[in-house]
């Protein structure tokens, strides 16, 4: 099984080198920086600054915050990477009418203010919850 | 006193939001995700280019919407399956000795190319939906060839991971580890789960009509039918009483059009880049047409438009498509005369199609 999955692995691999050749001959550092480029801002860049907060969270928030605070922080993380291409339109074509015309900014800003009022009111109930407990008194 | 700098080691990540357990189930979700996406990422391109083997049926209207959708939408919940994915394994980073053995540089090395056609093709995705193109090479055949890349080295990795996966996921107890950072291990699968849900609910708007107000970073505004392209950025001006259909040998003036038996139907207009729009079209059946030019019932024709140049100006429309009653050369939208942008004097308009191919400006209909 693990044999067959390896080998049909390898085929597609190879068929989509194939199919990439020509693509890199035509444009070799657009389509090597575009394909180098996420490992390497994820490994260097956003990992470690996950790492980092992460550890800051735990130091410097109460117990009953830092579930809800570090969910927050990925789930708006998340949202922003997704607006990024509605908000720097540097490369992009003209808007036409009825495509990437919602008002975008504003968007993500009433996103990540929900999110963040689930964040509070997760944190209060979580801290009440703890407060009620017997071992908290 | 402070430690001595060094760089991070495996042992160095102690929060249980890393290790198999985490890693394997945020991979079976990830899995699942680019599954959807690489089977409905191929129908589509074979639809655009297809095979002589391959045909694609007319019904039901909105298949083509359905499978694009979810190309779309799986490939935005992939984006934090990904993120997550890669946290659960980033202590390996940090494994030494960077390469043990020959097969393990080879590991190592397909995982590398994994991750890099992963990132490619969800990002180029995401800024291709945004019609945001910051890069040189062809986005289409990028995605496709890259496609395959992702999908093989993720199925040699499945191949190599297989007995990790199996017991990660059939182990049923395990000592519970306490949070060191912000979460927990089920906390971690939570806000994953709940990222996931986010950037889907943020998105899928742009297809699905009941969200159109909820999806702030969908791709089409709440109302209207949107226009991907412009009469203007076209080079096409209001066509003149000049103006004739021609079909196979036969030609029509626009009267003439209008004078012949009307169709109305409810159509969407389903674009690659995942939104879609149905509108309430009238026109005349292209079947008809093909009738009354003396062409055999199901032939396949080239649809050409007043469009001088641009990708799409000719596409191909099957027999399958032709004999469908459904498939219109539609003369008006929502009750009114089509606007210029819409495909004045006609556009096509035919079930479960991609919307580059639902050609407007239409001047001919050449039986292949």
């Amino acid at each position: 099984m693990r044999w067959v999955i390896g080998a049909l692995g390898i085929g597609l691999l190879g068929w989509g080198a194939v199919l990439l050749l020509p693509v890199a001959l035509d444009n070799p550092f657009s389509l090597g920086g575009w394909l180098v480029g996420g490992p390497v801002l994820h490994d260097a860049v956003l990992a470690p600054a996950v790492g980092v907060g992460g550890v800051l969270i735990a130091r410097v928030l109460p117990k009953p915050w830092r579930a809800p605070v570090g969910a927050g922080l990925v789930v708006s993380g998340i949202l922003v990477v997704l607006a990024v291409p509605y908000l720097w339109r540097a490369y992009s074509g003209p808007v036409t009418p009825g495509l990437h015309d919602r008002p975008y900014l504003a968007g993500l800003l009433i996103a990540l203010a929900v999110v963040w009022a689930v964040v509070v009111v997760s944190g209060l109930v979580a801290g009440r919850r703890r407060g009620n407990t017997p071992a908290a008194s | 006193m402070k430690p001595p700098v060094r760089p991070p080691q495996e042992t160095d990540f102690t929060s249980p939001t890393h290790g198999p357990r985490v890693s394997a189930r945020i991979g079976l979700w990830l899995g699942i995700a680019f599954g959807l996406c690489f089977a409905t990422g191929l129908l589509s391109h074979g639809i655009q280019h297809p095979a002589a083997w391959f045909t694609w049926p007319s019904r039901p209207v909105n298949l083509y919407r359905i499978t694009q959708g979810v190309h779309v939408t799986s490939g935005v919940a992939a984006i934090p399956l990904l993120l997550a994915k890669l946290w659960s394994v980033y202590p390996k980073l940090f494994g030494r000795p960077v390469v043990r053995s020959v097969p393990h540089a080879l590991e190592r090395g397909s995982i590398f190319v994994l991750i890099a056609a992963s990132f490619f093709e969800l990002l180029t995705g995401v800024f291709n939906v945004a019609q945001n193109y910051p890069w040189a090479f062809f986005f289409p055949t990028a995605h496709y060839a890259v496609a395959y890349v992702a999908t093989g080295a993720l199925l040699v990795h499945i191949a190599v991971k297989l007995p990790v996966i199996r017991e990660a996921l059939t182990r049923t107890t395990e000592e519970p580890k306490p949070a060191t950072g912000a979460l927990s291990r089920r906390g971690f699968l939570l806000t994953t789960g709940g990222a996931a849900g986010a950037a889907v609910l943020a998105t899928v708007g742009g297809t699905v009509p009941w969200l159109r107000d909820v999806s702030v970073l969908g791709s089409r505004s709440a109302t209207g039918v949107p226009v991907n392209r412009r009469a203007e950025a076209a080079g096409v001006s209001t066509a003149d009483s000049t103006w004739r259909l021609r079909v196979g040998d036969a030609e029509f003036t626009l009267d003439e059009l209008r004078a012949m038996p009307q169709t109305t139907a409810e159509l969407p207009i389903a674009c690659v880049e995942g939104w879609s729009a149905s509108a309430t079209w009238t026109g005349v059946r292209v079947a008809d047409l093909l009738d009354r030019a003396g062409v055999p019932a199901g032939s396949a024709v080239r649809v050409d438009s007043l469009e001088k140049d641009g990708l799409y100006r000719s596409t191909t429309l099957p027999g399958t498509h032709t004999a469908d009653p459904l498939t219109l050369l539609a003369l008006r939208m929502d009750g009114a005369t089509l606007t210029l942008d819409h495909g004045y004097p006609c556009r096509l308009i035919a079930p479960s199609r991609p919307g580059v191919l639902q050609t407007k400006w239409v001047s001919r209909l050449e039986v292949l």
